[in-house]
């Protein structure tokens, strides 16, 4: 759980960047031109989104909200971002698109554009809206930013043996004892991998195998088992998750070195089946509402402004100091090497 | 002309369904490149499926399969014994108790166990815990033992079904000439009944470890998050967890599995030496039932713990997991109604209830009538093309659900022609028919083996046509075998999630697959409510299923 204490630590880090300066751009009111798209959207009656953030509770709020302003049905396919990447190839080659939107991490949103998956958006009203240094590319809408940091079992460890650096995790108490995404497939897993190998080196993950930790694929299946005690640590852990675990036993920590920290991105498919309504999904995606509903839990916004209206809770995850991000180009070589440390 | 015709059509059909996935999979374990994508071809998929790592995992399928299967056969033995050949008192309520767990869903199951033998946290070791107040765990289902006893939860029953009828018609008469010659009970149960039931046995041995090898579920549950992998999961994950899905040695492994599932049948039909392994004899005698005084008490208690372990259990934890925030913290601060709210909003989950009861009913219906065709033509006529029928029809029975599906994946996605399947229910539709042929195939070519010639022949001489004499007279007289048959394939529909899980697409939802999603998202309250609504259909299915049988078939 979240405490008084580990939310001062985190307040008390050096802010977002993005938040520094924040400005903030008004949405606009839709013209005649996208009061046709908002038309032709409606006819197509519904826009199917393939979401990489598994069971993360934001999306389908937000996209509650979508249906409820504009009538248009969401229909929503959840896999992990490898496994979706191959679903909307398999969908293109075949040539039967069944996808609208990708709502997925920035590294495999990238890989996929160099693919070709995508194409752009053309105008959308609130493209413009991302602060720096977020930007809508054309193609690209930067919706939020997920952070990682370590969840722990408050009945197993102790306040003086929380991690207080990430390489804490290499403490000879914490052999056998991690529970981890895994890092040798696209995810969570992977973003702290290639962040902290190149922050503090391969070594480090040479010496974090040593320590056995448990890989596995469930995502928010691993929260309650830290919870139950299975395991004491689980890293990387996606801080805005924090807020959906009161009552369990658990804290989220912050390392001093920062965290991880990966960017959402949505985009368009190509061959998409009702490119109207996904067009008026990924401007929704950058309007107050949507935003607001992001930053209210605890994710990163990548629009300016509102950050007084975020709780302060929420607004406390969201400050965390960030470690870094993923380079899509070197990806590859990252899961090889992850592979080859991680057998 | 027209026979010419329609056996051509029913060789096509029978092409599609199963050579046309089989020749994809060759394809694919020869192509670099994924479906679709310009590649060209080596035998790399092979060279990489000649692993330590693979070879660790073969090792794994057998050892699991084997184990499970001995225990499960030894226990469906005592079982059925006690049923078949003992005073055990209410043994027609033990025998419909028993065979239950067989018509629920393995996923439903995996879940239960999932949520009481977790290491911490789960029911059975808070029990210990607070009886003992010993810390360390009784029992850990993410394990060896844990596979195994989950795969037995199915397979008991399973076998018990094999077994029990043969032993309710084996003639008494050797077992008296033992009894008379001065053998004790146990060595005329040892050295005659066995005996008598070796081949009964040992083909549903073989049948039991062919299943276990083709098991998915309990090994994706409760196998991969402890490192212990299997064929199936590991094809799975070659193809969904990695950066780049390796095509080319998940479809190795795939044919490398159909080869040994190849031997296996072709073991278990030289065996069978194409008798029947539902009956000995035959012919139906009163069985010798062994008077078991005090014991039957202990026997009839036995049944039942099978029965509390096997479904009292699991289904109690489902309610307690409904009730519950987080599953693990039984505290009054964490009761909740808000898992049934959640699943009661929840589009995708009534969605996939629809498609699931969809497919059941319009895939049991189209597989047995293919099976009764197929059946048909084996059993009834002398056409040439027979042996390739024959061939063709049993060809699914060698390929897991996983294999299929893969197969499928690649045939629905290089699909030529403007008639495409991917990505629609008729992708499951099809692929569910596939894996249920062999099923009806035995099923209905038992039942018009016993049906006289004549009664065809007088039919057709009044002037109706073939299709008419099908149905009217043919699958009239044989309908208990096809009602039979329809629900086993229903269920097998209903719980089927190997092949779904590679072939669903956003709209074509099944339950066995949102469950199995909503559990590796963290959401074990939602699980357990849907749990529970699968599980009302299975009941309400079985015992409207006993009532047919019992009112229309007369069968008790």
């Amino acid at each position: 759980m979240l405490t008084r204490r580990s939310l001062l630590r985190l307040a008390a880090l050096a802010p977002l960047v993005p938040l520094a300066a924040p400005r903030r751009v008004s949405a606009q009111a839709p013209d005649a031109e996208w009061k046709k798209v908002i038309e032709a959207a409606r006819k197509e009656g519904k826009v199917v989104v393939y979401n990489g953030a598994v069971g993360t509770p934001a999306l389908p709020k937000v996209l509650a909200a979508f249906e409820g302003k504009y009538g248009i049905r969401t229909e929503l396919l959840e896999a992990r971002a490898s496994e979706l990447r191959e679903r909307i190839r398999t969908e293109q080659a075949a040539g039967k698109v069944l996808g609208d939107v990708s709502h997925n991490g920035s590294t495999i949103t990238a890989l996929q554009l160099a693919d070709g998956t995508f194409v752009p958006y053309g105008t959308l009203p609130n493209a413009g809206r991302p602060v720096a240094p977020f930007k809508a590319d054309g193609t690209r809408v930067p919706i939020y930013v997920i952070q990682y940091g370590i969840l722990v079992n408050t009945d197993m460890v102790k306040p003086g043996e929380e991690p207080k650096s990430w390489k804490d995790l290499l403490h000879p108490r914490w052999k056998g004892k991690i529970l981890s995404d895994d890092m040798r497939a696209l995810g969570g897993g992977a973003v702290f991998f290639m962040v902290t190998t190149q922050r503090f080196g391969k070594e480090f993950h040479e010496k974090l195998a040593e320590q056995q930790p448990h890989m596995n694929r469930e995502l928010r299946g691993n929260y309650p088992r830290v919870a139950r005690g299975e395991y004491p640590v689980y890293a990387p852990f996606t801080l805005p998750d924090s807020l959906d675990l009161k009552g369990l036993p658990v804290k989220a920590l912050l390392p001093e070195e920062g965290s991880p920290y990966v960017r959402f991105d949505g985009a368009i498919f190509k061959g998409a089946p009702r490119p109207n309504a996904a067009r008026l999904l990924l401007d929704f995606f950058l309007s107050d509402e949507s935003q607001l509903l992001y930053g209210n839990l605890g994710f990163v916004m990548t629009v300016g402004g509102l950050e007084g209206k975020v709780s302060g809770e929420a607004r406390a995850i969201a400050q965390a100091k960030l470690l870094g991000t993923t380079d899509p180009k070197l990806q590859d070589e990252m899961l090889k090497l992850a592979k080859s440390i991680y057998k | 002309m027209t026979t010419r015709l329609a056996l051509a059509g029913l060789v096509a059909l029978l092409l599609f369904l199963t050579a046309y996935p089989l020749a994809m999979l060759v394809y694919g374990s020869l192509h670099t490149t994924p479906p679709g994508e310009a590649g060209s071809f080596n035998l790399d998929g092979y060279r990489a499926m000649l692993s330590y790592g693979n070879a660790r995992v073969l090792l794994n399928t057998i050892g699991l399969s084997l184990v499970k299967t001995v225990l499960a056969m030894s226990l469906a033995l005592f079982l059925a014994w006690i049923v078949a050949r003992t005073d055990t008192p209410y043994r027609d309520t033990l025998e419909v108790l028993i065979t239950l767990p067989f018509y629920i869903p393995p996923i439903l199951t995996a879940m239960a166990w999932g949520m009481l033998a977790t290491p911490k946290g789960g029911l059975i070791n808070l029990a210990w815990t607070g009886l003992t107040g010993s810390r360390e765990p009784l029992v850990n289902i993410y394990s060896y033992g844990g596979v195994v006893w989950h795969m037995m939860q199915y397979s008991t029953p399973f076998l018990f079904l094999l077994v029990v009828g043969a032993f309710k018609s084996m003639d008494p008469a050797l077992e008296e000439s033992s009894r008379m010659s001065g053998a004790s009970s146990w060595t005329t149960f040892r050295r005659v009944t066995l005996g008598l039931m070796l081949p009964v046995t040992t083909s549903a041995f073989i049948l039991s470890f062919i299943r276990g090898v083709e098991s998915f579920e309990s090994a994706l549950i409760f196998g991969s998050p402890a490192g212990i992998e299997v064929i199936t999961t590991e094809i799975y994950h070659l193809i969904h967890h990695v950066n780049k899905p390796d095509y080319p040695q998940a479809t190795a492994l795939a044919l490398g599995i159909m080869v040994l599932m190849f031997g296996l049948v072709a073991w278990q039909w030289q065996l069978l030496g194409g008798r029947s392994f539902f009956t000995v004899t035959g012919k139906g005698y009163t069985p010798r039932v062994a008077r078991l005084g005090r014991w039957r008490w202990v026997t009839f208690g036995f049944c039942i713990l099978f029965f509390v372990v096997t479904v009292v259990l699991p289904v109690s934890q489902l309610v307690v997991g409904s009730f519950f925030k987080f599953f693990g913290f039984y505290r009054m601060s964490m009761l909740t109604v808000d898992h049934y709210a959640a699943v009661w909003q929840n589009r995708l989950v009534w969605r996939a209830l629809g498609n699931t009861l969809l497919l059941g009913l319009v895939g049991a219906t189209a597989t047995m009538l293919l099976g009764a065709i197929v059946a048909y033509v084996l059993v009834r006529t002398r056409v040439g093309v027979r042996p390739l029928i024959e061939v063709l029809a049993w060809l699914p029975w060698m390929m897991p659900g996983m294999v299929l599906g893969v197969g499928f994946l690649w045939a629905y996605a290089l699909m030529p022609g403007p008639v495409q399947l991917y990505g629609t229910l008729w992708a499951l539709l099809v692929a569910y028919v596939s894996l249920g042929t062999p099923l009806a195939v035995r099923t209905m070519a038992g039942a018009f083996s016993q049906l006289a010639l004549d009664l065809e022949e007088c039919s057709r001489v009044h002037g109706a046509a073939w299709w008419t004499t099908f149905r009217r007279i043919l699958l009239a007289l044989a309908w208990p075998a096809f009602a039979v048959g329809w629900i086993l394939i229903f269920f097998i529909i209903l719980r089927e999630l190997s092949v779904s899980i590679l072939l669903y697409s956003v709209g074509n939802e099944v339950l066995a697959v949102v469950v199995m999603r909503m559990w590796t998202e963290g959401k074990a309250g939602q699980v357990s409510v849907i749990a529970l609504v699968m599980l009302a259909l299975v009941f309400l299915f079985r015992f409207g299923e006993r009532k047919l049988v019992r009112t229309h078939l007369g069968w008790s």
